[in-house]
Parts: C-alpha cells; structure tokens; sequence
C-alpha cells in the first residue's frame, strides 16, 4: 500500500529527525551554557582582560545559538562586526589606555551578594523573574500571529534559502531604514573620530 | 484807652521784661565770663520795661492777654499775661531790688570760680519771679511758682561742697513741696469748681467768685456745685502753699537754713522774691477764702509773726537774726491779709522788700569784710557771729549808716517807710479786733508785742555789730589795725545807698505821717479806715516804747551795763534753739517717719519680696516643669519629627547622589514596580 | 526545533546579566559590555520571533540593524570613554560628578 510505505519513510524520516533533533539540542544547550557561563564571567570578572576575552566567548556562542533560530546571515553579522569590529575596538581602547586605570578596577569588593550589589541582583532577579512569568503565562502555540504564519506557511523551515531573501528585503522593502543606519553610521563614526583627535592646543 | 501805648505794645513790653533774665540765663551758660554784665544788662532791661508798664498800666488799666494752651474736655487752659496793679508794682518791685542786687553781687561774689553759674541762676530765679508775678492763670502761676522754688534750690545750695548748704537746699526743697501739693490741690478744686484757672475771669472784679455763694450747705457756682467744706479746703490749700513759700508756721524752718546760701541771695529771696511769691499767691487769690480761712491765715501770721521775734531776740549768727525777721515781718503781711487789709499787706511787702533787702545786703557787706580779714590773716572765726564783732561803725561807717536807716524802717519809727506800713498793719488789726471783739483783742496786743521785739532784736544787732567793743582782735590776737578793715567799694556801696533812699517814707507818702496819704495804699485801699483815733494812738504807743526799747538796747549790748537775762534760763534757750521745732522736726518727725519707713521696709522685705520670691520660686518651678515637657516631650516631638526628615533626607539624597548607577537602578525599579504592577495585578 | 520560550528564556538571562553588569561595574568598558550582552539578548529575541517571518523577515533584519547601530554606538562610546579617562584619569561613571546638580 503506497499508504503504509508513505507511512513508513514517514516514520523513518521522522525517526532521522528525531535522532537529529537531539544532536542538535545538545549542540544548542551547549552552546546556551557556554553563551550563559561565559556572560557570567564577563558579568562578575574582576579583571577586565579576562571579561574582553570572555565576552569573545559570548558572542560566538550568541552567535550560535542565532543559527538555530535559523538566522545564519544574522551570526555571520554578529561574528563580523561584534567580534571583528566591536571586540577589537574593545581591545584598541583597552590597550590604549594606560595600566594603572584597569588595575584600580580591581579593588572593587567583589562578591554577587554583598551589600552594594544587592540591590542589582535583586533587580537583576526581579526583571528575570518578570521575564519568564510572562514567558510561561504565554501559550505560544495559539497565539494569533503563530498560528496565521503557520497557517498560511510563513514559517522559516532549517532549509531555506534566507540570505536572497534578506537581501531583497534590504532593498526594497528596508531601503529607507537602511539608508538611514547607513548616514547614522556614517554620522557616529565620524563623530568618533572627531572626539578622538587630539584637540589642537590654540582654538 | 488812655495809655499811650497800644495793647500789641504792652505785650511787647512785658514779653521783654521777663524774657531777659531768661535770655541772661541761657547766655551766662554759655558765655562763662560774661555772665555778670549779662545779668545786670538783662535786669536792667527787665526795670525799664516794668517801669515802663507801671506808668501806663498803674491805676489806668487792666491788661489781660491770653490764647488756648491746652483743651481738655470742655476745660481751655490758657496761657498769658496779666497786668493789673498789684502785677506792675510787683514787677517793679522785682525788677528794681534784683538789679541791685545783681550789682552786689558783682563784688561779692568776685572771687568764687563758678559765679557764671551763680550769675544763671539769679536771672532763672528773676525770670521765674517775674513769670509768677505776671502769669494770668493759677496754672502758669504753678508753674512759675515751682521755677521759683527749683531757682530757690540751686542758689541756695549754691556752694554745693558745703555740707550744710546742701541739707539747707533739699530742706528749702522738700518744705516747699509740701505747700506745692496744697496748692495743686486747691488749683483741683478751683478747676472743678469754675471750669477755668484764669485769674481775672475768677477772681477779677465781675469774677465768677462773686458769683457763686452757699446754698443750702452747697458751694454753687455757675458751672458746678459742690459741699461747702471744700471752699475752706481750698482756702487752706492755698494757705498752705503760701505758707511754704513765705515760711509761714509750721513750714517756716527752712528760711534761716536757707542763710547757707550766699548772703546777695539771702537778700533777694527775703525781700522781694521766693517768699513775696507766697503774700502775691495769697493776695491774688484773696477772694477766695471764707472766713474760717481767714481767721485761721490771721492766727498764724500772728503766731509767726510773734514767734519769730522772739527767735530773733538770742540768735547770735548775724543773718539768722534777719532771717528770722523776715520770718516775723511776712508773718505781719499774712496777718494783713488775714483781717482782710490787702493794701496794708502790699504796702508792707513793698516797703520790706527795700529795707529787708538793704538790712542783708549790709549785713553781707560786714559778713565779706570779715571774710577778707579771715583770709588775710589767716586765722578761723565764724565771720557771721556777733559775738566776735563790735565798734565796726568805726570802720565801716557807710555800712553802719544804711543799715541803721533799714533798721528804724523795719523798727516803724517815723519818716521811714516801715512806720507807714506797720502802723497800716496794726491800725488793720486793731479795727479788726474791735469788730469782733472777745478773744480777738489778743492780736492787737501780740501784733504790738512782736512790734516792740522787732524793734529791740534789731537794735541789739545794731549795738552788737557797729557799736561796743571789737571784740575780733583779741578772739585772734592781733591789732585793730593790722585787720585793715573798711567800707567795700563802690560795687556794694551803691546798691545799698541807693536802697536806704528808698527807706525812707517820701516815696511812699508825701506826708510821712499820713497813711492815707500814700499813693500805694491808697490804690489798694478800697475801704478807707473809719477810726481817726486810732492812727493818732497806735503810732505814738508803738514808737515811744520803741524808742525806750531802743535805749534799752544800747545800754544793755553796746555798753553792756544791764545784764538782760540769764542764758541759761529756759526762754533764752527756747528762743535760741528757734523754739526747737527742728529739734522736732528732726527727730520727731524726720524720726517718725524714718520709723515708719523702717516699718514698711520690714513689711516690704518680708512680706511683699516674700510674696514676690515665693512667687517667683513658684513660677521657676512650674518653669522646670514647662521646660521638661518643653525639652522631652515638645522638643524630643520637634527632634524626632526633624530626625526623621533628616535621615529621611540623607536616605533620599543618596538618591541623588550623582552616581549614574544609583539613578540606573532607581528608574529599573520604578519601572519594574510599575510593569509588575501591570503584569501581576 | 528548538522550542520558543528556550530562546527567549536564554535572553533573558542573558539580559539580566547584561543588565546586572550595567548596575554593578565601576568601570565603563565593563559596563559597555554588559549594554552589548544586553543588545544580544535581544538580537536573540528578534532572531528567534523572525522564524515566523519568513516573507518579509523583518527580525532578521532588525538584528542586523541592531547589529550595526550597537557598533557605532560602541565606537562613540569608546571614544568617549578614552576622552573621560584623558580628563579625569578615571573611567569609572561614579566618579564624574561634574554634571551633578
């Protein structure tokens, strides 16, 4: 019965996917305990080095977790300018400046409970707190913007081609925003470097 | 209008003639070392003008001028001036025996350091003189009156650094108050009574007074009615501060105390000032009295008159003698009054002011003679004792002449003007008693009594001072002429010459045996005498007695061939010790009250401070008490409340602490609060 | 699949680290990247709604935005934070108080 053998390779395929689906939320709970753990180090380092580095960690990590939500030209971004671009300006500034300013960050009394940062992991618990209540007072399988991109199969499948897509959308639909990020940025990096210089002694 | 000047310039005149001394006064202040030439030029100008206003205002007119001072209620006082006889004879009266006196005082006051000062005060007491003499108003007249006892005070204490002159002044000033206190309170009674103090509208000749009668046990007026006895209250209120001020009994002892005061100013206070004030209140108001009043004023005259005189007859200090004489002869001027002769009582206080003014003047003259000796020879006497004098006619003949010329005056002996004024007196009295009859012949018989004193107790200063034996240079141990002793110098010569003039009876009568015959009599006199026989009789008993009085006197002071009486004996030391009404008033009264004062100082201490203190433990108690729920309950309310807001603040300003992070976590928690709010509730 | 609410629980840690860091550091590279930790939780967030966006992919295309505007404002702030320590010779925030009222 072709039924039964549809059924079957079905099955089997389901099966594959099963087996691949768990590979792959190892790969992503690893990659969200790496993301996390490494945050909470850049979060409580007391040496700023360390936590540079560590946000390097982070980022890729980040960046992975963004291609399970199936976002890949999104992580691209986020490995070229966050890791290549931010973290290495990070890194200038870093290096730039002089020792002894970073070695005084040192002497801040460390400790996630102590009495000054109380309030912070109180707050810091409260927002995450308020995060996933509402996360889990949510029933995301019937909610009406879901269950109509479902319906009408507007759902991103692992095999989709999105890069063409995300550029046709640059440029048609996202032209304007994109023009004006691109001024925007022009605008800031110039700015950057107009702080940067060193002022001339007579003005 | 007869005079021949106008009203406006008859204001002008008086408001000069009294302006002057007060012009002199303020200037003397001011410009030390002319203080004399002011004086005597603002007299002089005072003695022009009065002489002035006495020509055109003597027996013409009444000039009366006055404006609303003050309005109180329905009540106008008024101040202003008030010309009518008795004003301008006083004015000229004043005016005359200051400027002589002032002359006196030139040389007699020479050598003191402060005499600028002494020259201020004579004109203050001339201007306040001449106020009370103008003054329209029993108000102003007060007020005048009060100046004159204050001038009183100053010169009397004038050498302030003796102990004795100041008791004397604040003697002065205290027995001066107490007749001050009857006058404001008779000046009470008139004001309710007539609704006005105005002299002229009370007491002129269509005056209210005249107006008002009793009825029915009732004083009436037309403006109020009130129990009869305040009518004679008011009477011896008046009384009683003319009693004061012309050193009646029993407010009499501080005139010879006053004798401290430099002897120019004895004169001028005794002849026609300080003590004439008290005879002028009591014949400006003379309508007033009724008759208990009047019998009362006689009685004391009568008893100060006597009393005295007989003080004066053993007193051994030159001016005490005369001070007491003035005592008795104001003594003679109230018992006028009393019985009723007004023109006698201004015509004897006139002819006293010239003859008891020349009496010290003279007497100063002798007393700065022996001044000069004491310094020169540099020895201690009491330059005021008789007992140390005698024989000084031989060296101040001039002195010795006018005071002798005084002295028959005061004696009343013929073509003098004491003999006109006396015998006024007496003649008054006598008729007076002959009315009445009974017990009143009395005066007559003392008022003659006292006469024939005051001629011996004056002649025995004559005999003891100018005749006799010098008894100074064997007190000190050196020669008659080795004192060089003499008349002063023109200066003090003039002064009393001129007064001894005066004297005599020809200015006052063109006939001197004639009473009726003097013009001041005569222009007060407005019920002649009806007895012809008595001005025959009383003079010619008087003078011959005195006459042999006088003899008397001679044979026992100057020759010292009768011994007169034992000084032991209990009259003499009566009449020396001035019949010891200050040992009575010292230590009766002055001890009395000091009791009475020590009584009410016990009560006060330790009943009214013990009142007070306890109250005061009390309220510091209840203070502590205040203060403790102030400080725990009130207070620790306030702090606690401002605790808070403090530490509510310093907890807030952490807030705003400037630190990014503080504010970072702050808005995260408002926002939190707020969307947990939304999302959970 | 990944379910949902695992990304969104990710980013919300992430973002309470982040937002944590923010609070807590005195040191402004720090806290910079703590403003980083938090863009990309919520990158995570739009990347992971975008999946039902396929047509017009508009989370994706915000995380990109984002991206690039999270860059340029690490460069101003940088330099900002370089021109502070010239100045101040300090880069913690707590210590500039000129500005305070």
């Amino acid at each position: 019965m072709p039924g039964m053998r549809a059924g079957k390779t079905v099955r089997k395929r389901l099966k594959f996917r099963k087996e691949k689906d768990v590979v792959e939320q190892i790969i992503f709970y690893i990659l969200t305990a790496i993301a996390i753990g490494s945050a909470a180090y850049v979060v409580l380092s007391q040496q700023l080095i360390r936590s540079v580095f560590m946000f390097f960690v982070t980022l890729f990590a980040v960046a992975g977790l963004y291609v399970f939500a199936l976002a890949d030209f999104v992580a691209l971004t986020q490995i070229v300018i966050y890791v290549g671009g931010v973290l290495v300006l990070l890194l200038f500034a870093f290096l730039l400046s002089s020792k002894d300013a970073l070695d005084t960050i040192s002497e801040i009394p460390s400790g996630l409970l102590s009495a000054n940062r109380l309030p912070a992991v109180l707050i810091s618990l409260a927002f995450f707190g308020l995060l996933t209540y509402t996360f889990f007072n949510i029933d995301f399988q019937n909610l009406n913007w879901i269950t109509s991109a479902q319906a009408s199969g507007n759902v991103k499948s692992v095999t989709d081609d999105t890069i063409r897509n995300i550029g046709v959308n640059l440029m048609s639909r996202y032209l304007l925003p994109l023009e004006m990020i691109s001024i925007l940025l022009m605008m800031a990096l110039i700015g950057a470097t107009q702080i940067a210089r060193k002022e001339p002694k007579a003005l | 209008m007869d005079s021949v000047f106008t009203n406006y310039q008859i204001l002008c005149f008086a408001l000069t003639a009294i302006t002057a001394p007060f012009l002199a006064f303020v200037f003397s202040l001011i410009f030390k070392k002319l203080a004399g030439a002011f004086g005597i030029v603002s007299i002089t100008v005072s003695l022009v003008f009065s002489a002035i206003l006495f020509f055109s205002i003597w027996q013409k007119q009444t000039f009366h001028f006055s404006f609303s001072w003050i309005k109180l209620g329905n009540v106008s006082v008024n101040i202003g001036i008030l010309l009518n006889d008795l004003s301008v004879i006083m004015l000229l009266l004043v005016s005359f025996v200051a400027l002589l006196v002032h002359i006196y005082s030139v040389e007699y006051i020479r050598k003191e350091a402060l005499r600028y000062r002494y020259f201020a005060y004579l004109s203050l007491f001339c201007f306040a003189m001449l106020c009370v003499v103008i003054a329209d108003n029993l108000f102003i007249l007060y007020a005048f009156w009060e100046l004159v006892g204050f001038a009183s005070y100053l010169l009397i204490g004038f050498w302030f650094t003796k102990k004795k002159a100041v008791q004397a002044n604040k003697k002065a000033f205290i027995m001066n108050r107490v007749g001050d206190v009857g006058f404001l309170i008779g000046l009470m009674i008139l004001l309710s009574q007539f609704h006005t103090l105005d002299i002229e509208t009370i007491f002129g000749a269509k005056g209210i007074i005249h107006s008002s009668f009793i009825h029915n046990g009732n004083w009436v007026s037309p403006f109020a009615s009130i129990p009869d006895y305040w009518l004679t209250i008011a009477g011896f209120c008046f009384l009683l501060g003319a009693c004061a001020k012309s050193a009646q009994f029993p407010l009499h002892s501080w005139l010879p105390d006053a004798m401290q005061g430099p002897t120019a100013v004895s004169s001028l206070i005794h002849a026609a000032t300080m003590v004439a004030a008290g005879v002028f209140l009591l014949l400006r108001v003379s309508p007033l009295f009724n008759d208990v009043v009047l019998t009362t004023m006689a009685s004391i005259g009568l008893l100060t008159a006597f009393m005295a005189a007989t003080i004066a007859l053993t007193q051994n200090d030159i001016k005490k003698v005369l001070a007491f004489s003035t005592i008795s002869q104001l003594g003679f001027m109230v018992l006028a009054v009393g019985v009723k002769d007004n023109a006698a009582a201004i015509f004897h206080l006139s002819t006293h002011a010239f003859f008891k003014c020349l009496l010290f003047l003279a007497a100063g003259m002798v007393i700065h003679q022996l001044h000069h000796v004491k310094d020169d020879t540099k020895t201690k006497f009491d330059e005021q004792d008789m007992r140390n004098m005698g024989g000084l006619a031989r060296f101040m003949p001039i002195t010795t002449v006018v005071f002798i010329i005084a002295a028959l005056s005061l004696s009343g002996l013929p073509f003098t003007s004491g003999y006109l004024s006396k015998d006024a007196i007496l003649i008054s009295v006598f008729e007076w008693a002959s009315e009445r009859g009974g017990v009143y012949w009395l005066f007559p018989v003392v008022i003659s009594i006292t006469s024939w004193l005051t001629t011996f107790y004056i002649f025995r200063v004559i005999f003891k001072t100018f005749f006799g034996d010098f008894k100074l240079p064997a007190l000190i141990n050196k020669k008659e002429k080795e004192l060089h002793l003499h008349d002063p110098n023109l200066w003090m010569k003039i002064p009393t010459i001129i007064l001894a003039v005066f004297c005599f009876g020809f200015f006052f009568a063109l006939n001197p045996f004639s009473l009726e015959g003097s013009w001041l009599h005569h222009a007060f006199n407005l019920e002649p005498h009806a007895g012809g026989l008595l001005h025959l009789f009383v003079p010619i008993y008087i003078n011959a007695l005195s006459l042999v009085l006088i003899a008397s006197a001679y044979f026992i002071y100057a020759k010292n061939k009768i011994v007169f009486t034992n000084h032991k004996s209990w009259y003499y030391q009566f009449s020396y010790h001035q019949w010891y009404f200050n040992v009575l008033y010292d230590k009766k009264l002055v001890g009395l009250i000091l009791w009475k004062a020590k009584i009410t100082f016990w009560f006060d201490k330790h009943i009214i401070d013990g009142i007070v203190h306890l109250s005061a433990k009390a309220i510091l108690v209840l203070a502590e008490i205040v203060d403790w729920v102030d400080t725990h309950i009130v207070d620790a309310f306030v702090n606690g409340l401002a605790n808070i807001v403090s530490s509510w603040s310093v907890w807030f300003k952490s807030v705003q602490n400037g630190k990014l992070q503080h504010y970072f976590i702050w808005m995260l928690f408002i926002f939190l609060s707020f969307i947990i709010y939304k999302v959970i509730i | 699949m990944i379910p949902l609410q695992h990304f969104l629980l990710i980013g919300a840690v992430l973002f309470s680290l982040g937002l944590f860091a923010v609070i807590t550091r005195k040191n402004a590279i720090q806290i910079l990247m703590g403003i980083e930790l938090m863009i990309n939780a919520s990158i995570l967030n739009m990347v992971a709604f975008g999946k039902y966006d396929k047509i017009d992919n508009t989370g994706q295309i915000f995380g990109l935005f984002i991206i690039i505007l999270a860059a340029a404002s690490v460069a101003v702030a940088l330099v900002i934070i370089m021109n502070l320590y010239k100045r101040t010779q300090t880069i913690d925030p707590n210590q500039t108080k000129s500005l305070r009222g």
